[in-house]
């Protein structure tokens, strides 16, 4: 008796909110994400103390299978937020259509999706409903050793093109020997073919995600650009962790990748390093072509089945939808924001002391407005899988030309998703 | 006489100069393993090879509690295992001693069906598996999907037919003419005779438990619910990696199992041999 | 009869229920799904998205012949080195037999999560002992993981290493179950130890090296953790790619259930085929 009477003023306390119970949110990401994630709570709690989140921090391919999985399995065990990469975002959306949550009930009007620029908003949106919110973008910038270009007399400004790249790079191994130029996830990925490629305004498939574009010339070039590096031994393979681990014992000049990049570089390097690293813009394929691409940049999505829709939506406002948050994020780890107001925040224009005093928010976030959207689909996976094997196989020899290995890539493709290879 | 001891001590030292060295090989990777464990990662991913451990262990190991709660993950194989083991060896000894001991209508069909699917890779089930688990019953993240459906494992019905059938009809004949309930002489006849088989039976199934990856790496997301091996293999794709602790957690996961693996080596050997005598 | 067809399957039934849950509605399931196009919601019947692309998917057959790579290479020398370690395991002359046996067999009972990090540090082209011990007498270091024949030996190395003792132990029970007097009216004949070997041991042991070798064609054509712990997901550019590792990316990486299911049986159909080859290979002259 006395125990239903405290039950029942329990639930009355708990109804009545005087008892202000803990709201708990959970998310999965990776990366230097989720320590980004972290870096928010200060600011977050001051705002909202009854709202705790609590970060998973996994792999990136680890996310992604388990988001997958979790959707295939009606939303059992997915976490209230996830990440989940742009470009993939629409295997989610064809696939679980009710996966992940519409925002716009939970307030993410007009007015707030105008704040992030259309390349992100564009594959988040299901009809009418908006499926995630932007979170960073990847503007592709280099992340060079100083003190290695300097060594070798090489000035970075008088690189402007890949063959510039690789003139300079065979000046900086020759002047540091044991030193490798640049590295690539060759193993594991297409990256530079990527990277390159969207330079050139060349992505797996066209904008309108209806034909295969991978054999068209700007994604042949970039095909190019790493069989050359590759085969004057200016390039090794390196995953994400080789990368850091090479950075760390000194024995690579350059890594480029999204602009995200940064807080890694800078939080894995070792004390007698800073000072040392510099940032560049990515080189061009031709003389006076384009210099900017977009690589990686990511999303929160909202799981459709959480009870705390509303908490981790009330999170996203301020972490993604706000320039303490952004910034915040910036600032820790280098998460380019996509919130574009953030863009105009005096710290984007600070110099930055590990990077010797360059001022590289600025020059990173100079490349945005010149990045061409890439419709990634829901086939981004399966055409990836092909483009890498091919990759391989070219740089072993397999095929005659670049363009012979993104022909048959084109058809293989093809065959996986049934669209048409684009004239 | 003389030369004949000499060819024997040839003998022996070529034999050994051939067998020690394979030995060493084949010990190193265990033995490197105990050494990254205790490393600082600035020293495993450094110019010089290191082969004697470092006195890192304790902190590396604090490092990979702190990333994966890894004492939790053990705690949840530990159970897994347990229970699953207990599981299958109840459930496979009973069907094992109705096809040793009885002839009833249907009992080529099983065997043949048993046996015949037996050799179908797990792949062919793993994906309606996953479905009907995880998106029909909705049961990610339980411990009722993590230890029933590997529970179809029909090792143990094979390996304990052969035990029973193997033991003398009159035993049990003599049990029954004294009125004995045939759940009874299951239960106290046959299954203690067939205690060492049980026990070698036991040793596999939990090892098989122990280091499963597929299923637990499909069907538990969460940190809460994860199984050991895969708490461990999602810390290879991560950008921060402490590999010294990733090593602590190899070395965690080996120690038990070696140290079971000596003590037991017997019905080890007999677990594993028993599917080739017969 | 009935009242024991009754106990029968009193004893059964509840091992018999999981079973045809967990594993025989499954394997129809599959079949099932093998013919379904699973990109979009809803499913909708295509064979020519999963058998028909199965027929000219160059990336289904990189992976084939991967694994059949492994097959053709990596079983005949484990077998091989097996059935030597099993007779040197054997011999009366060995000295500190459990230390040795100890070396052999103890890789059997450790998980992929954790020999795979092993493998993984000790091979690294950069700091790794192995290439590091490569330079130290003078070879070229081996780029492990970059290049596909040296990745693919890897694979193999990493599965001889852990599977050999396991075969070991089997083959040696096989040895053991040889009855003595056999040898000794052999040596009172005079053959020599290594005629001994061809002409007696060899011949008697292999019903268990056929079943070894069983066993080893299923693990083979199962191969998944390897590849994906070690080389990252079959890499370099899929030149580890197993067909494991194809059908757990086209299921779980591109959501590819149908396509996936088609692969599974035509694992399946390759690994009952090859192991009844085996089998009637075994049997042939007996």
């Amino acid at each position: 008796m006395r125990h239903t009477t405290v039950c029942a003023a329990l639930v009355l306390l708990a109804s009545t909110g005087i008892a202000r119970a803990e709201t708990e949110v959970k998310v999965w990401s990776w990366g230097s994400a989720a320590p980004a994630l972290e870096a928010t709570l200060e600011g977050f709690n001051a705002l909202h103390p009854d709202i705790k989140l609590t970060v998973d921090k996994l792999g990136y391919s680890d996310v992604k299978s388990r988001v997958l999985a979790a959707c295939a399995a009606g939303g059992t065990g997915l976490p209230d937020l996830f990440q989940f990469q742009n470009t993939e975002m629409e295997l989610i959306t064809a696939q679980f259509p009710d996966c992940a949550a519409d925002l716009v009930p939970l307030g993410f009007d007009a007015d707030q999706q105008a704040a992030f620029p259309e390349f992100k908003m564009f594959a988040l949106r299901q009809g009418d409903r908006v499926v995630g919110m932007p979170w960073d973008s990847g503007p592709v910038v280099m992340f060079y050793r100083r003190d290695f270009y300097e060594k070798a007399g090489v000035d970075v400004a008088s690189i402007e093109t890949w063959d510039d790249f690789q003139e300079a790079g065979k000046a900086v191994q020759a002047a540091n020997p044991g030193v490798t130029m640049i590295n690539d996830n060759l193993n594991g990925g297409a990256e530079f073919v990527r990277m390159i490629g969207e330079e050139q305004g060349c992505g797996y498939f066209s904008s309108d995600g209806e034909s295969i574009t991978v054999s068209q010339p700007g994604c042949v070039a970039a095909l190019e650009v790493v069989k050359s590096l590759k085969d004057q031994k200016l390039m090794t393979a390196a995953d994400f962790n080789g990368k850091l681990q090479n950075n760390g014992a000194g024995v690579v000049a350059t890594q480029m990748s999204g602009a995200w990049f940064e807080g890694s570089v800078r939080n894995n390097a070792p004390e007698d390093q800073h000072g040392k690293w510099g940032i560049m813009a990515m080189p061009s394929v031709t003389a006076g072509g384009s210099r900017a691409a977009n690589f990686g940049g990511s999303l929160l999505a909202i799981n459709n089945n959480s009870r705390v829709k509303e908490a981790a939506f009330t999170y996203l406002s301020y972490a993604l939808g706000s320039n303490e948050g952004q910034i915040t994020m910036l600032r820790e780890q280098g998460l380019v924001p996509s919130l574009i107001s953030a863009l105009d925040d005096p710290y984007v224009s600070e110099p930055s002391e590990f990077w010797g005093g360059q001022k590289i928010w600025e020059l990173v976030l100079g490349r945005l407005e010149k990045i061409a959207p890439i419709n990634g689909t829901e086939y981004f996976s399966d055409a990836d899988q092909v483009v890498i094997a091919n990759q391989t196989a070219y740089l072993a020899g397999g095929f005659d030309s670049a363009q012979a290995a993104m022909d048959d890539a084109a058809k293989q493709i093809s065959f996986a998703t049934g669209l048409p290879i684009a004239e | 006489m003389k030369s004949r001891s000499r060819t024997v001590l040839l003998r022996s030292l070529a034999l050994h100069a051939v067998i020690v060295p394979l030995a060493l090989l084949w010990l190193l990777p265990i033995w490197m393993m105990i050494v990254f464990a205790s490393m600082e990662d600035s020293a495993i991913f450094s110019a010089e090879v290191q082969l004697w451990p470092g006195d890192r262990f304790i902190e590396n190991f604090h490092e990979l509690q702190a990333e994966l709660d890894f004492v939790r993950t053990i705690v949840v194989s530990v159970v897994v295992a347990v229970i699953y083991t207990a599981a299958s060896v109840v459930l496979t000894s009973m069907a094992g001693w109705a096809l040793a001991r009885y002839r009833f209508h249907g009992r080529g069909l099983v065997v043949s069906i048993i046996l015949g699917t037996m050799t179908l890779p797990y792949f062919v089930v793993v994906i309606p598996q996953f479905i009907m688990v995880a998106r029909d019953f909705g049961l990610s993240n339980t411990w009722i999907a993590l230890i029933v459906p590997p529970l179809f494992n029909s090792l143990g019905v094979l390996f304990m037919r052969q035990a029973f059938t193997m033991m003398p009809a009159d035993l049990f004949d003599a049990a029954r003419i004294d009125g004995v309930s045939e759940w009874q002489i299951f239960r106290h006849v046959a299954l203690p005779l067939a205690r060492p088989m049980l026990a070698a039976l036991s040793i596999i199934l939990f090892l098989h438990s122990w280091n499963n990856y597929l299923w637990p790496l499909l069907i538990s997301n969460d940190r809460s619910m994860m199984t050991a091996p895969v708490a461990l293999g999602s810390l290879f794709g991560l950008l921060d990696v402490s590999w010294g602790g990733v090593m602590v957690g190899s070395v965690l996961l080996t120690a038990p199992m070696l140290v079971v693996f000596i003590f037991m080596q017997r019905f080890f050997m007999a677990g594993i041999t028993a599917g080739a005598v017969k | 009869m009935r009242q024991r067809t009754q106990t029968a399957y009193g004893f059964l039934s509840p091992y018999l229920l999981i079973f045809a849950i967990f594993w025989l509605w499954p394997i129809i399931h599959s079949f099932y799904l093998s013919f379904l196009s699973t990109r979009r919601q809803p499913w909708s019947f295509n064979p020519g998205m999963t058998w028909g692309r199965l027929t000219q998917d160059p990336a289904f057959y990189n992976a084939l012949w991967n694994t059949l790579k492994i097959l053709a290479i990596q079983v005949p020398v484990m077998l091989t080195l097996a059935t030597l370690l099993a007779v040197l395991l054997n011999s009366t002359l060995l000295r500190a037999r459990g230390l040795i046996r100890f070396a052999f067999f103890a890789p059997v009972v450790i998980g992929e999560a954790a020999y795979a990090a092993v493998f993984r540090l000790m091979f690294n082209d950069e700091f790794g002992i192995v290439n590091k011990t490569l330079e130290g007498i003078g070879l070229d270091a081996v780029s492990w993981f970059s290049n596909p024949t040296a990745a693919m030996s890897l694979i193999i190395i990493a599965v001889t290493w852990r599977w050999v003792g396991y075969n070991a132990i089997i083959i040696l029970s096989g040895l053991q179950s040889i009855p003595q007097d056999v040898y000794e009216a052999a040596t009172l004949d005079r053959v020599s130890p290594r005629q001994q070997f061809l002409y007696i041991t060899l011949p008697l042991l292999k019903p268990v090296i056929v079943f070894c070798l069983v066993l080893s064609v299923i693990g083979s054509m199962q191969l998944f953790a390897e590849p994906y712990l070690i080389t990252n997901l079959g890499g370099p550019g899929g030149a580890t790619e197993t067909l494991g590792l194809y059908l757990y990316k086209q299921a779980f990486l591109n959501l590819n259930f149908g396509y996936a299911s088609a692969i599974a049986y035509t694992i399946a159909a390759l690994a009952v085929s090859i192991s009844i080859l085996n089998l009637w290979l075994g049997r042939e002259r007996s």
